[in-house]
């Protein structure tokens, strides 16, 4: 399952093998204050591209709720429903009944922190699914999992109730869900998906009766790592989750294609035999090449609480520059024509090409032209044709993608 | 006279401008975020010309926008 935060990670996500997609309508979701959610609107494309691809979609609508939210709240469930969407996300009481009411498959979010056998089978009275905490240990996965087959607990669909667990992306510093700073500082309410992601900033410790400052190993003293598990999936899938998902929504499409694409590999791997953890160390390197914050194990293992990350951004071994803009297609010959509108680019540059409809592309450039024919470099200002396997469309970005360092 | 400004679009329906200022600000059944009482509509910025009486509450309620979406001015 991957997160989409626009069309273009949409594509990617099901370019890269994702079975489901999850995205946020207007702002009644974790990523509130993205400006590139969805609308009502976008409903049935959505819908149409997820059926045409076979893939499931799921909408988030997880964030705390008031009375004053309650008609949009309803209003999205309804249009999600007419629209054939899968299922909707929740964490809010009002939202989970709601939607069970009117026969909307329902998610329970990991929002709601359920760390135990008893809680999965209070939530099956109304839900298929349920993600769990992202603080257990997968021993702990293993014991609810396995106590849902000996029970026999069951969803409103009469199916044995769903396991999902986030198995990438970015953790949260505090128990999910349970972190009031962003509230404290900016009046900016976390669980309202307004996090202003306070722990992903630089701190000092100050001693107040002298005014001391003290010397800190790492001043980002709350800045959690990415969760990774491509290195220990086996394991994973042996807890008997049924779904993996992938965090995101705030990130790139590119991001989005290669965390779906390694996981579905991996996944594929497992159960046909063939995963080795000379495979995982190579989707692992493929991971690192994307947005990351350093990666660990996250909770899953037990190890001893919290890694913490040492920069401000992504630590992403490739680093994208935006270049210009998707102006022609020739579709018989299968070439794009790009205007460059910043830097340039040279014969062999790794570029990668973003789009609604196009998803992601990755490629290297072996042959380029401009209207002088073919050359070495296209300059700022200048259009070029690059050959490339699948179509282009107007407007689609250009990127070169160049190591981070440089 | 104090012009007040709310950039709707970018409303996450948090409530705190109706707490402080219930004078001029609902919120909406429809969609859930900020309603701007009296105020007209330029290019999805919503424009209010108020007394200065109110000076109090809107700049509490602008303060207090996480997203910081009113903005007074004249005043």
């Amino acid at each position: 399952m991957a997160p989409a935060g626009g069309f273009d990670s949409m594509m990617a996500a099901i370019q890269g093998g994702a079975n489901s997609v999850y995205f946020g309508i207007d702002q009644l979701n974790m990523r509130a204050r993205a400006t590139m959610n969805f609308t009502l609107d976008d409903l049935p494309e959505i819908s149409r591209i997820c059926r045409e691809h076979n893939v499931r979609s799921y909408i988030t609508l997880n964030t705390i709720i008031y009375d004053h939210d309650l008609p949009r709240a309803k209003a999205i469930i309804h249009t999600a429903k007419e629209n054939g969407i899968t299922a909707i996300i929740a964490s809010d009481q009002a939202v989970i009944s709601y939607a069970h009411s009117v026969g909307m498959e329902v998610h329970i979010s990991t929002q709601l922190n359920v760390t135990n056998f008893e809680t999965v089978k209070f939530y099956s009275h109304f839900a298929d699914t349920i993600v769990l905490s992202r603080e257990l240990s997968l021993v702990q996965v293993k014991k609810i999992t396995d106590a849902i087959k000996v029970e026999k607990v069951k969803g409103p669909s009469g199916r044995l109730v769903e396991i999902e667990i986030f198995v990438h992306g970015a953790l949260c510093m505090a128990v999910s869900g349970k972190c009031y700073l962003s509230l404290h500082t900016q009046n900016s309410s976390a669980n309202r998906g307004a996090c202003v992601q306070n722990c992903r900033r630089k701190y000092k410790v100050i001693d107040q009766e002298d005014g001391h400052e003290f010397a800190i190993e790492n001043e980002y003293i709350m800045s959690a790592k990415d969760l990774c598990t491509i290195d220990f999936l086996d394991d994973v899938l042996e807890s008997g989750v049924s779904v993996l998902k992938i965090e995101g929504r705030g990130k790139g499409p590119e991001y989005v294609k290669t965390a779906a694409q390694c996981y579905r590999e991996a996944a594929d791997a497992y159960f046909t035999g063939t995963y080795t953890k000379e495979r995982a160390a190579e989707w692992k390197y493929r991971l690192e090449n994307v947005y990351n914050r350093g990666f660990w194990s996250g909770y899953y293992l037990g190890q001893k609480l919290g890694e913490w990350n040492d920069t401000a951004g992504s630590k992403a071994r490739l680093r994208k520059i935006y270049l210009g803009k998707g102006s022609n297609y020739f579709d018989k010959i299968g070439v794009a024509e790009f205007l460059i509108e910043s830097y340039s680019l040279q014969k062999g540059d790794q570029i990668l090409i973003t789009g609604p409809t196009t998803g992601v592309i990755e490629a290297v450039v072996e042959e380029l032209h401009t209207d002088k024919g073919p050359v070495e470099k296209a300059e700022k200002g200048q259009y070029c044709s690059i050959k490339t396997d699948t179509p282009v469309r107007r407007n689609d970005k250009l990127y070169k993608l160049v190591a981070a360092d440089k | 006279m104090i012009t007040v400004t709310l950039q709707r679009d970018k409303c996450i329906g948090c409530n705190y401008c109706r707490e402080h200022a219930p004078q001029r600000f609902t919120m909406s059944k429809k969609d859930g975020k900020a309603v701007l009482l009296n105020s007209v509509e330029k290019r999805g910025f919503f424009v209010a010309r108020v007394h200065d009486d109110e000076l109090d509450s809107l700049q509490n309620a602008a303060a207090a926008c996480p997203v910081k979406i009113i903005r007074l001015s004249g005043y």
